[in-house]
């Protein structure tokens, strides 16, 4: 079962590491998610069907997924619309254009060779699926850590964290934000494509929930690994759509009925935006017992609550999970 | 209003008077209705604020404003230097980077030089703006706006990063535009001194004229 799990996570991983990039770096929620992954799927299969390669299907449904990207991107920044909005905007249009693409809600391959059949036969499908999903999500955690240590990459960065700032120090942030939005969804639409081929269909209704999952597994993922350094922070992510994928698996093997996986999401998502809301609290707690007793003061004596207010709106900003533990080691200092 | 270069010159006025109206159509975050501005000869009017960046650099009222608070101290260095532009896939770590940072830093006198691989968000409120005083001096811009910038700091703070913009402004020669509530600032530094109310300039004093200034002098303005 755990292998199943990673194999199908690796295929979801460039949809998580897309979500992190809009989410993360630029600091924007971006629906475009639920439109340019069906975008990606509907692409490939569609141009598997016409007799490209598998290959160029999949690189195909990647250039559809930025020029997505792209146009969420101008909504935002030259339209000056609210990010939700416009990527809302584009996701229902996308739905259109995913129908169009497919010509109907449900598009099967028939006999076309996927990625997958690349390889050897005789290879069980795990397998498969494991060299497959690994080797692209191999080249793309490479490049974009790649990318991070680019003038591109910091002036990305700079643009998420800081707008101000950043175009004060001649940052074009428009762009910036643009190429983000682009590189975002090619990959979200790059998953799409690869989980299309896996399940051996297209299917209008598969980029419902997406964002959920996006957004849950990248939370997941930096539940477990934590770090300052790009490449600690995408291999979170990778892990994170594996755990993911783990969970609904074990879900399912419970008896939840296939039905049922959307509102198990959502409930996921809302445990993990919860879990380190109350890491927080028993960290602080103890943090200021340790303190008081530092110097000298019974804890009964004073009337101060140990817990600090955190709101969930404070999770999404980055770094959450660190800041109480820094502050404790000031403290010692 | 003509800014000739080496001026310092300081704004002060009531809240609502026009100073940061000002300050903002020249860094290009507010669009002007009428008028014109040039920078350097260079007519920027209607550009965006990243283009104007190559001519103006600008210190923030809060210190949160002009660094990056994810990103490091050197991150941070780095983006201020002249570069290639922002679209470039050069690796932005160089050789002898780190020396030169450490250097600038340690200049600073503000304990910076431990911190370059620290995420300024953890830094004080005077070491941000510190950091951020020495960001918007490294590409040796022909115009410095600083605004309010030391507002928002301690007395001792404030006082030190005043001085602080005092020597890099001499060293450098740079021609500065500083917008001020502290007349005693407005009086003891830079050569020139503004006035603006309701968004017109009512006094604009320079050299021997302005040493004479008292506070008593600018508060019976102020009152008028």
């Amino acid at each position: 079962m755990l292998v199943t799990s990673i194999g199908q996570g690796l295929l979801w991983a460039p949809l998580v590491i897309g979500v992190f990039l809009t989410f993360r770096i630029l600091d924007i929620p971006d629906l475009t998610t639920e439109g340019s992954f069906p975008l990606g799927a509907a692409i490939t299969i569609s141009m598997m069907l016409n007799g490209q390669s598998a290959v160029v299907a999949t690189l195909m449904g990647f250039i559809a997924g930025c020029l997505a990207g792209w146009v969420t991107g101008i909504l935002d920044t030259k339209l000056k619309m609210p990010s939700l909005l416009a990527g809302i905007l584009t996701m229902t249009g996308l739905y259109s254009i995913n129908m169009h693409i497919m010509g109907k809600a449900n598009l099967p391959l028939l006999d076309q060779r996927t990625l997958l059949g690349l390889l050897p036969a005789e290879w069980s499908l795990n397998l498969q699926t494991i060299i497959v999903g690994g080797v692209i999500v191999l080249v793309v955690v490479g490049g974009l850590i790649w990318l991070f240590r680019t003038r591109l990459g910091l002036s990305l960065m700079a643009t998420g964290n800081n707008p101000a700032m950043s175009a004060a120090n001649g940052i074009y942030t428009d762009r910036m934000v643009i190429i983000g939005y682009m590189l975002s969804n090619g990959l979200i639409a790059l998953s799409g494509g690869l989980i299309a081929q896996s399940n051996g269909y297209a299917d209008i209704g598969m980029g419902i929930g997406t964002i959920v999952i996006g957004l849950a597994s990248v939370l997941v993922g930096e539940i477990f690994l934590h770090g300052r350094k790009m490449w600690i922070r995408l291999t979170g992510m990778v892990v994170g759509a594996i755990i993911y994928r783990y969970l609904l698996t074990l879900a399912m093997g419970l008896g939840f009925p296939v039905n049922d996986l959307k509102i198990l999401s959502a409930v996921i998502l809302v445990i993990v935006i919860c879990l380190p809301l109350l890491q927080n609290k028993y960290r602080t707690k103890r943090q200021l017992k340790r303190y008081l007793k530092q110097i000298g003061v019974d804890e009964n004596a004073t009337n101060s609550h140990p817990e600090r207010r955190t709101l969930t709106k404070g999770l999404f900003s980055r770094n959450q999970q660190r800041t109480p533990r820094l502050k404790g080691r000031e403290l010692d200092d | 209003m003509t800014i000739e270069p080496g001026d310092f010159v300081s704004v002060i006025g009531n809240n609502g008077a026009g100073k940061s109206t000002l300050l903002n159509t020249i860094a290009g975050t507010l669009s002007v209705d009428a008028g014109e501005i040039n920078l350097a000869e260079h007519r920027v009017t209607n550009k965006p604020v990243a283009y104007r960046s190559r001519w103006v650099s600008r210190v923030f009222q809060d210190p949160k404003m002009g660094t990056a608070g994810d990103l490091s101290v050197a991150q941070n260095l780095t983006l201020a230097e002249k570069h290639t532009g922002s679209l470039s896939l050069r690796r932005y770590r160089r050789k002898g980077q780190t020396e030169r940072y450490l250097d600038l830093l340690s200049s600073l006198n503000m304990g910076l030089e431990n911190r370059l691989n620290t995420q300024v968000k953890y830094l004080s409120g005077g070491q941000r703006q510190a950091l951020s005083l020495l960001m918007a001096t490294l590409s040796q811009p022909q115009l410095l706006l600083l605004d309010e910038h030391t507002a928002a700091l301690d007395p001792q703070t404030s006082h030190e990063v005043m001085e602080l913009t005092q020597q890099i402004v001499t060293e450098q020669h740079l021609t500065s535009l500083m917008i001020t509530h502290k007349l005693s600032d407005a009086l003891t530094y830079g050569n020139r001194l503004v006035m603006v109310q309701d968004g017109q300039i009512k006094l604009d004093v320079r050299g021997a004229e302005k040493q004479a200034l008292h506070a008593e002098d600018l508060m019976g303005l102020f009152e008028s």
